[in-house]
Parts: C-alpha cells; sequence; structure tokens
C-alpha cells in the first residue's frame, strides 16, 4: 500500500461522483415511496384486478437481480422504442422552470433512476403494508363504526399509526437505495462506484480511491441515519403514565 | 582489479538476490503450467470458441508458443480490462496475454515484454457521423472502463461526453442503441467487431487514428528473467515466421476483416503506409 494521497484532481472526480450517487438516490427514494404507498395500498384493495396487478409487479420486481434490471432499462427497452425516441432521449433538452435552466439529463441517468425507483418500490410498498397489517384490527372496526368512509379510516386512522411501524424498515430501504445506486455504473453513469473505478484505473491508488469510496457511502448513510432518529422522535407516541 | 572486485560483488549480489527470492520463470517450469490471463470476450484477440467453448484469439495463440517452448501445460484464465493488473499483482497468473497497452503509469506497477502487437485508437460510428478528429469533441463516446482509450480520449478531446461501461460488447449495444455516437477501441479491434455485425452497411469506421498503442505481455513487477525469456522467445517467432502465420490466421486476406500488417515484434514504432 502506498502511502500517497489522492490529487486534488482526482478528489474533484469523486466529489461530482458523490453528488451523483445523492441525487439518484434522492430520486430514487422521492419516487419509490410514492409508489410503493400507491403499491401497497393496491395490494390490500378491494377489487381482485388491482389486488392481482400489485402481485405481479412485487413479484417480477423483487425476483430478479438489480443489474439485470438496470441493463434491461439501459440496454433492451431502447430497441422497444422508435428510433426518434431514442434521439430525442438523447439529445440535450433546456427545462426553463421558475427562472431555473434545467438540463435534460443523460439517458443513463433516466434509465439508472427509472430501474432504481421501479425496483425499490417493490421493497418500499411490502415495509408499508406490514406497517399497515400491524395496526391492530379493532381499529379499522371502531373507525369504521363511529362513521367514517374507508378513505377516512385509511387517512386519519390507519396510516398514522402505521407509519410509526414504518420509519424504521423503510430508512433501512432507503439505505439500500443509496448503496444500490452502485450498480448503475454498469450503465455508465458516473456515481460514485464509477469515479472511484476511474480514479483507481488512472492513479492506480486503489486503496485510497475505494477508501474515499467507503467513506463517502458511509457519510450518506449517517445523513439517512440522522433523518430516520429525528423522524422517530418526532412521531413516537407520548409516554404513558 | 577495481572492476574485477565490482563484477564480483555484483554476482554475488544477483545470486544472493536469486536464492532469496523465488523466480518465476524456475516456478513455471517446475508448476508444469503456465497460467495466462487472456480476454474471452475481444476477438480476435481472445473470445470463446462457438464449437469447443474454449477461449482462442491471437493472443491465445502466442502465449501457447510460449507454453511450447518452456515444456509446459498452458492455462488460461478469462480476464477483462480492468482485472488485468489486479490479476497479476495478486499472483493469480503469470502473464497476462491480453490485447495489453504498454504505458509508463502501468509499467511502475508491473513489467513488459518487448510490443507484439501494435494499433492505433479509432472509432466505429453511424456512417456519415464521424469524419474528422475535430468532430469527436461534441460526441458521446462509448469506450470501456479501465482502458488507456478512456484518457487519451480526454487528454485530446477533453469536451467529449465520455460514457465507460465494463466490456466492448456493452458499449457496442449503447452505439446500436444510439446512447453514444460512436465508440472507441484498438483499430483491430474495431474491425473485428465490424466484420460481425448484422448490420454492418449502418457502420463505418472513420479512416482516422488518435494514438498508437504498442502492446507486451504483462509480466509480475521485477521478473527480470521471465521477461528477458519472453523477449527472445517473441523476436524468435518473429525470425521464424511464427508471428507472421499468427497474424494471417486473425487478420491475413482470408479473413472476415482483413487488416495489412504494418508492426512487427522489434519495431519501434507502427510503420506509416
Amino acid at each position: 500500500m502506498s502511502a500517497e494521497l489522492l490529487a486534488p484532481k482526482y478528489l474533484v472526480w469523486m466529489a461530482h461522483g458523490l453528488l451523483m450517487t445523492a441525487w439518484i438516490a434522492l430520486i430514487a427514494i422521492a419516487c419509490s415511496t410514492l409508489a410503493g404507498f400507491a403499491l401497497a395500498l393496491a395490494r390490500d384493495a378491494q377489487a381482485g384486478v388491482w389486488r392481482g396487478l400489485a402481485r405481479i409487479y412485487t413479484l417480477v420486481f423483487r425476483n430478479t437481480p438489480l443489474l439485470i434490471q438496470l441493463f434491461f432499462w439501459y440496454f433492451a427497452a431502447p430497441n422497444l422504442l422508435p428510433e426518434t425516441a431514442m434521439l430525442w432521449l438523447n439529445t440535450p433538452h433546456q427545462l426553463q422552470l421558475a427562472g431555473f435552466t434545467l438540463s435534460w439529463p443523460s439517458f443513463e441517468f433516466l434509465a439508472g433512476a427509472a430501474g432504481l425507483s421501479l425496483y425499490a418500490t417493490a421493497f418500499v410498498a411490502e415495509d408499508i403494508r406490514s406497517g399497515i397489517r400491524g395496526v391492530p384490527r379493532g381499529q379499522y372496526e371502531a373507525a369504521a363504526a363511529s362513521g367514517l368512509t374507508r378513505w377516512q379510516v385509511q387517512r386519519y386512522v390507519i396510516l398514522p399509526q402505521a407509519l410509526r411501524h414504518v420509519v424504521s424498515p423503510l430508512f433501512g430501504q432507503y439505505m439500500n437505495i443509496v448503496k444500490n445506486s452502485s450498480l448503475t455504473m454498469g450503465i455508465g453513469l458516473a456515481e460514485l462506484s464509477y469515479t472511484s473505478r476511474q480514479v483507481e484505473a488512472a492513479s492506480f491508488l486503489t486503496f485510497q480511491a475505494f477508501g474515499v469510496a467507503t467513506l463517502g457511502y458511509i457519510g450518506l448513510i449517517a445523513v439517512l441515519d440522522v433523518l430516520a432518529r429525528q423522524l422517530q422522535q418526532r412521531v413516537a407516541l407520548p409516554a404513558r403514565n | 582489479m577495481k572492476i574485477k572486485t565490482q563484477v564480483l560483488a555484483l554476482l554475488l549480489l544477483g545470486l544472493a538476490s536469486g536464492a532469496a527470492m523465488a523466480d518465476k520463470l524456475d516456478d513455471i517450469k517446475k508448476a508444469g503450467v503456465l497460467r495466462v490471463a487472456a480476454f474471452d470476450g475481444n476477438p480476435p484477440f481472445g473470445f470463446v470458441d462457438e464449437k469447443t467453448h474454449k477461449i482462442i484469439g491471437l493472443d491465445v495463440d502466442y502465449a501457447q508458443e510460449v507454453a511450447k517452448r518452456l515444456g509446459v501445460k498452458l492455462e488460461i484464465v478469462p480476464t477483462n480490462p480492468a482485472n488485468r493488473i489486479p490479476l497479476l499483482t495478486a499472483n493469480k497468473v503469470d502473464l497476462v496475454f491480453a490485447n495489453f497497452t504498454i504505458t509508463p503509469e502501468r509499467a511502475k506497477v508491473i513489467d513488459f515484454s518487448v510490443p507484439y502487437f501494435a494499433s492505433g485508437q479509432q472509432f466505429l460510428a453511424r456512417k456519415g457521423t464521424l469524419k474528422s478528429p475535430e468532430q469527436i469533441a461534441s460526441l458521446r463516446v462509448g469506450a470501456d472502463k479501465g482502458t488507456t482509450m478512456e484518457a487519451t480520449l480526454r487528454e485530446k478531446y477533453p469536451n467529449a461526453t465520455v460514457v465507460l461501461y465494463d466490456d466492448t460488447p456493452f458499449a457496442l449495444t449503447a452505439l446500436r442503441n444510439g446512447n453514444v455516437q460512436a465508440i472507441t477501441q484498438d483499430g483491430s479491434k474495431l474491425v473485428a467487431i465490424l466484420g460481425n455485425l448484422p448490420d454492418k452497411d449502418k457502420y463505418e469506421i472513420p479512416g482516422f487514428s488518435i494514438s498508437e498503442e504498442l502492446e507486451g505481455v504483462g509480466v509480475p513487477k521485477g521478473e527480470t528473467r521471465l521477461v528477458a525469456y519472453l523477449n527472445d522467445t517473441l523476436k524468435d517467432l518473429e525470425k521464424n515466421g511464427t508471428a507472421s502465420k499468427i497474424y494471417d490466421r486473425w487478420f491475413g486476406p482470408d479473413t472476415k476483416a482483413p487488416l495489412p500488417r504494418l508492426f512487427k515484434i522489434g519495431d519501434a514504432h507502427i510503420r506509416t503506409q
């Protein structure tokens, strides 16, 4: 092992990678949480069609490796799209939003964010569902007896209680999203794992390159950990005397 | 007298160090097996033969000649560009025959034989997209992770967008999907890739090269006797015509992708036509 430190140039590469990892993880966390709620509700829906569809979704996305799913969205799915659509997706566009200019993300980013979100949704939904299931049956009956509609029962009685059970496993899934985002380097997304490998190949400072990447991931996970603790304290039931 | 003592001291030193550390060349002969890392997805250098399911190619032919001369069995370990150096430094293989470009950076970590193959970095693009090197700056170009292609591209065209993939087949799929507009590789490899494409009429290799790559055998650092042995072997293969026979087997006029031989073992540079 050499004691040499990484040159500033390489640290800049790694910083870009870290930002990319944080960015794609954030998007995947937001999307999978929203979609996960919908999927969890669909799995316990009254209509059998929704239950069936939700079941198939969970089966497909939980039972195949994430790397294969990412390869599918990046390498295989484009074959289904017409050539002009691919051309459009790969040309930079600019989006004017409230005075900000948003630049069009690369196809690597689009495919990576979609793949990660779709995969994580299946897991997030299962956790939310177990939280909902954890609410005692009597709560439904009591709420329904007091004249609330089915939606009101969910919104005011069940979900607030379910969320308390769910904070910890949900943040576990978010941590998995951060770590799983490293697989997007397989489809050429320049996130933290990609840049660490790039730095390693350019500098041969193997220990330093992967060491910095490790610290980067630990840092991101630590942020999630702190958030989870704070949220848990906020939603915790007041102690009974 | 003084010179004599110095020679004697050097000799003793040589003997001492030879005795202290095991010599790879002897180890290979003793083991009766030469472990060589070669590509398994990079025709015609190293790839899996459809019929025999064994790894074959130009690199494997050279490795076979070296094993034959050593009188040992050849064992091929499949590798990819990024794993070549780790395999050597971790002593998982004795030599690397995997289209391995000699660079000063790499030579700090491992040793190289004299070059036995040379080529230039070229591009494969959809017909009409890439006419001159200046256009590269405005394109998205796919390359293999852990290769010199990426570094050269960044150095010469800092404005180009480089997208890295694990292997050439992935980069090729990205090109065919339209995710990148060109991919970059050794010209010799691109010729082979183009030759195998089902829709090859849509693609071309523009007639310029942005570098000269000299490829040698990767050897663990400090194995001077092994390097000398390899160099002698390679030069002999050139002298007795084996080198040109091996070349013709993969790039000769009767192959799918003929390419004139512009480099001979022992040359300093690619011959310019």
